[in-house]
Order: C-alpha cells, then sequence, then structure tokens
C-alpha cells in the first residue's frame, strides 16, 4: 500500500511548492516503510511472502534519490510561460543577421562578430579572437565581450530578465545570450545570438555554433539561460537607442565608449541620450568632456553653459567651464566660473579649489 | 613631582598632535576638469586613496590576464575599455566568472555516460573487466 501511493503519486509535471511537499512526504513515507520492516515484528509476520515486498518498498527511494540528484525542485517548476507584451508581432525573424560558423571554443568571437557586423561594423571571427577569447580559460570571459564591443565603438547595453527581450528583438535589436547547457554544477557556458521567437508555437530562433538556425522551446531557453541570471547583450551604433531604454544603464553603457577613448562615438552617444533625457545632468558633462578630450573648446563650452543652465546648482560644470574657459584664455569668465564653483562647494570642493587657485595664478 | 607632571602632559600633547597628523589623508589634487565617471558613480570624495585603489585594481586584472596566456599590450587594451566599477567586479574572480565556449563540460558528460554504460554491461555480464 505504501509503494503503491509512492508510485500513484508520483508525477512529473508538479508544481514548485508542491513538489517539495510531495517528495518529502514520499521520502518520510518509504523510511516508515523501511523502518516498520525492519523493526515492526508484527507487520512484517503479516505480510505472507515479505521478501516480494522488500526490494518494491526500496524501490521508490532509489527514484527519488536519482530524479532528486540530476534534476532539483527547479527543475520540475512548471514552465511558465512569458507574456508576450502588446503591439508586438506574435512572430518575428531577423533573418538578415549574418552567420559565422564558429570553430572550437569560439562562440564568443562569432557571436560578437555577427552582432557587430548587423549593427554596420564588418568584422570576422577571426579579428576578434585575440580582443575577446581567453586561452586559459578556453573560453571568453563576458567582460572582455563588453570590451571589445566598445573597443569598435559600439554600445554594449546589457539586458536584465526574460520579458525585455521581445521588444528588442521586435525592434530589430538581436540579443547575444549567454547559456550554460549543462547542469548548474557541471557547466557548459556558449553564447549564442537570439534572433527570433515564435509565440504560437513557444520557440525561440538562435544563431548558435554551426547551427545557423536553431529552434528552441521556450522551457529549454528559459531554463538554460536562467543559469546564467539571464545575462544577455544588445550591440548598437551610439546614435541608437535600445527598446527599452534605462538612463542609468544606457549613460553608463557610453560612459564605457569615453572610457576606452573612442571620444566620437561617446559623443554620438550622450547626444543621443541627450534627445531621450534632455535635462539629464550627466549627458551634458559627459557630452562637455568628451569635446574636451578631442580639443573641441568652443563646443566644450557651449555644452557646460547649456548644464549650468540646466541644473543651476552644478558646481562640477561651473568648475568644468571654467577650466575650459581659462583654455582659451577668457580668464575673466573663467575666474567668474570658478568662483561659483567653489561658492556651491560640493563633495569635490578639493578640485573646484585648485582650479581657483590655478586660475587665480595665471593673472 | 610637579615638573614630571609637566613633562608629561606636554608629551600627551606632542604624541596627540602626531597622531592627528599621521591619520588625516593626504589627498593630492591635480586634476582640474571632473571627470565624467566622478559623477556618474557619485563618489564623495576623488582623494588619492581612491585613485590609488582602483589603479591597483588595474594592475592586478592585468597582471592575471597576463598569466593566462594574453599579450600585455592586449591586456592592458582591455582593462582600459572597463570602468573601474566593472574592474571591481572581475578583479578576484577571474577563474569563477563563466567562460562561454568552454566545452570540458561536454567531455565529462561523455565520460560520465560511458563509464555508466560500461558499469551497466558489466553488471549484466556482457564483459568482465572487473
Amino acid at each position: 500500500m505504501v509503494a503503491l501511493s509512492c508510485k500513484a503519486g508520483f508525477r512529473i509535471d508538479l508544481n514548485f511548492l508542491r513538489c517539495i511537499a510531495f517528495r518529502f512526504k514520499m521520502l518520510t513515507y518509504c523510511l516508515s516503510a523501511i523502518y516498520s520492516l525492519k523493526y515492526d515484528r508484527d507487520l512484517f509476520k503479516a505480510m505472507p511472502d515479505c521478501r516480494i515486498y522488500s526490494w518494491f518498498y526500496y524501490l521508490p527511494f532509489f527514484f527519488w534519490i536519482i530524479i532528486s540528484l540530476f534534476i532539483g525542485c527547479a527543475g520540475i517548476k512548471k514552465s511558465e510561460l512569458p507574456d508576450l507584451p502588446e503591439n508586438l508581432p506574435p512572430t518575428i525573424e531577423l533573418d538578415a543577421v549574418p552567420f559565422y560558423p564558429q570553430s572550437d571554443y569560439q562562440c564568443g568571437p562569432s557571436t560578437l562578430a555577427m552582432a557587430l557586423t548587423y549593427s554596420d561594423y564588418s568584422i570576422t571571427p577571426e579579428a576578434l579572437q585575440s580582443q575577446v577569447y581567453t586561452p586559459a580559460r578556453k573560453g571568453s570571459l563576458q567582460m572582455a565581450m563588453i570590451g571589445a564591443t566598445r573597443r569598435h565603438g559600439r554600445l554594449a547595453y546589457p539586458i536584465f530578465g526574460l520579458n525585455t527581450i521581445w521588444p528588442e528583438i521586435a525592434a530589430g535589436h538581436p540579443v547575444i545570450v549567454l547559456q550554460n547547457l549543462g547542469l548548474s554544477w557541471i557547466p557548459i557556458w556558449h553564447y549564442a545570438v537570439l534572433i527570433g521567437y515564435d509565440f504560437i508555437d513557444n520557440t525561440v530562433i538562435l544563431r548558435s555554433g554551426i547551427t545557423e538556425r536553431k529552434v528552441m522551446s521556450f522551457a529549454t531557453f528559459n531554463k538554460t539561460w536562467a543559469r546564467s541570471g539571464y545575462w544577455g547583450l544588445i550591440v548598437l551604433k551610439p546614435t541608437q537607442l535600445p527598446a527599452i531604454a534605462r538612463e542609468k544603464h544606457y549613460l553608463a553603457a557610453v560612459f564605457g565608449l569615453e572610457k576606452s577613448s573612442r571620444f566620437q562615438a561617446a559623443i554620438d552617444g550622450y547626444q543621443t541620450a541627450l534627445t531621450r533625457w534632455p535635462r539629464s545632468l550627466i549627458a551634458n558633462m559627459g557630452l562637455g568632456n568628451s569635446l574636451y578630450a578631442l580639443g573641441d573648446l568652443h563646443g566644450a563650452e557651449d555644452t557646460f553653459r547649456m548644464a549650468v543652465k540646466n541644473h543651476p546648482g552644478a558646481a562640477e560644470a561651473y568648475n568644468n567651464l571654467a577650466q575650459v574657459l581659462l583654455e582659451q584664455g577668457r580668464k575673466q569668465e573663467a575666474l567668474e566660473a570658478a568662483q561659483r564653483a567653489v561658492a556651491i562647494a560640493g563633495p569635490m570642493s578639493e578640485v573646484y579649489e585648485s582650479t581657483l587657485k590655478e586660475i587665480q595664478s595665471e593673472k | 613631582m610637579r615638573r614630571k607632571k609637566r613633562v608629561e602632559k606636554s608629551v600627551c600633547i606632542l604624541m596627540t598632535l602626531i597622531l592627528v597628523m599621521i591619520t588625516t589623508p593626504v589627498s593630492a589634487v591635480f586634476a582640474a576638469m571632473v571627470g565624467t565617471e566622478a559623477i556618474l558613480v557619485n563618489q564623495d570624495t576623488q582623494n588619492a586613496r581612491d585613485q590609488l585603489r582602483s589603479f591597483l585594481n588595474r594592475e592586478d586584472v592585468q597582471s592575471r590576464l597576463t598569466t593566462r596566456g594574453i599579450d600585455p599590450a592586449e591586456a592592458k587594451a582591455r582593462i582600459d575599455s572597463l570602468s573601474d566599477a566593472e574592474i571591481m567586479q572581475i578583479a578576484d574572480k577571474i577563474d569563477q566568472l563563466p567562460a562561454g565556449g568552454s566545452f570540458w563540460g561536454t567531455a565529462l558528460y561523455l565520460a560520465v555516460i560511458a563509464l555508466i554504460v560500461l558499469v551497466v554491461l558489466e553488471l549484466l555480464g556482457y564483459t568482465d573487466f572487473i
């Protein structure tokens, strides 16, 4: 009777809490059956032929161990199909995304080459190999992928979670995803490019490895992608915005271009940010700093003036304006701006005071 | 007795002054422009200690990359394209972070399957090497 209830109750598609509760119940049943067999002499004697039933009682216990070892309760969670946001087509495939079949261990360079070529920057995986691949790890680190994107003057915008990718695909931005094709304790990390989805068949379409068009079910895609924490990357031109643009992350991505000394691309990126968030102080400051780095003092001055106009309390804008005016030889205006910065003060007061001293010593 | 107390008092004041001077942070401010990264992360101070720490982090990551078979100039170029926050994320973890493309996992799975098949054949009596 115990064995029957164990076997009859065991179903594959239970949701998470019911699964845990059921497994616990089953374990206690099986343990009690073993216990009663060993220690309850009356029950033992009551059975006509104990030996037939003994392995029968142990069997669910072994099933339980083997299945728990490999799947775990999270894997048996009822696969939740994602919701398609409104106004998106139910199926789409970006078949214009080029395909570069990967060679051994080179899925990083090949996926990045696909994404870069699609964003109008033609490059082959071989050219990217030295910038993306780490020989000792026999693979490509995520930071190397981001760094290489920036070094070629493209924005590397990160992706968060399952539901942000559908609008991006619909807007024509393929997504590089990091999947773990194995189990969490024996990982097989792999990069692939998501190029389409199909909410009618519940599948996604990927360019993966040596397969130009790999169709994967949502459930498998969700499981393999979830193990990497839903890490994804969109490669954009600096004049483009992602479909779902968050100010802080977009500006951090543009700053990455500035940090990599791709100042013209950073200028384009900050200007794009200003079209979307016109009052952003960080975008103004970044634009001014990038123009300054390229030697365009007039442009930098105009940008910092715009910044102080929109943010009269921004001491850092006054400080940078002062520096730019000083370098153009307009000492009086520089002095006024530097004095404003020191008067407003703030966390970077030491820098403002040093700028003021420098201007005063120039007179 | 009074003289000894006075000496002690002046030594005490001197030691206090020295302690205060030692623990005051020394900030060497040289940049006249406020960089974008300072505003982006809303740093409270841009003093020499923070700059030193981020410099050391970059040196650390660069040396780790170099020991993993990357040309030093290439390693420097790679870390130069990352912001301080990103360098902090990867500073100690280069070996634990996932590296896409490594297929040693596949080899392990194949080995385990082969092992299971061999054990089963052995138990069923098709082979007899154990």
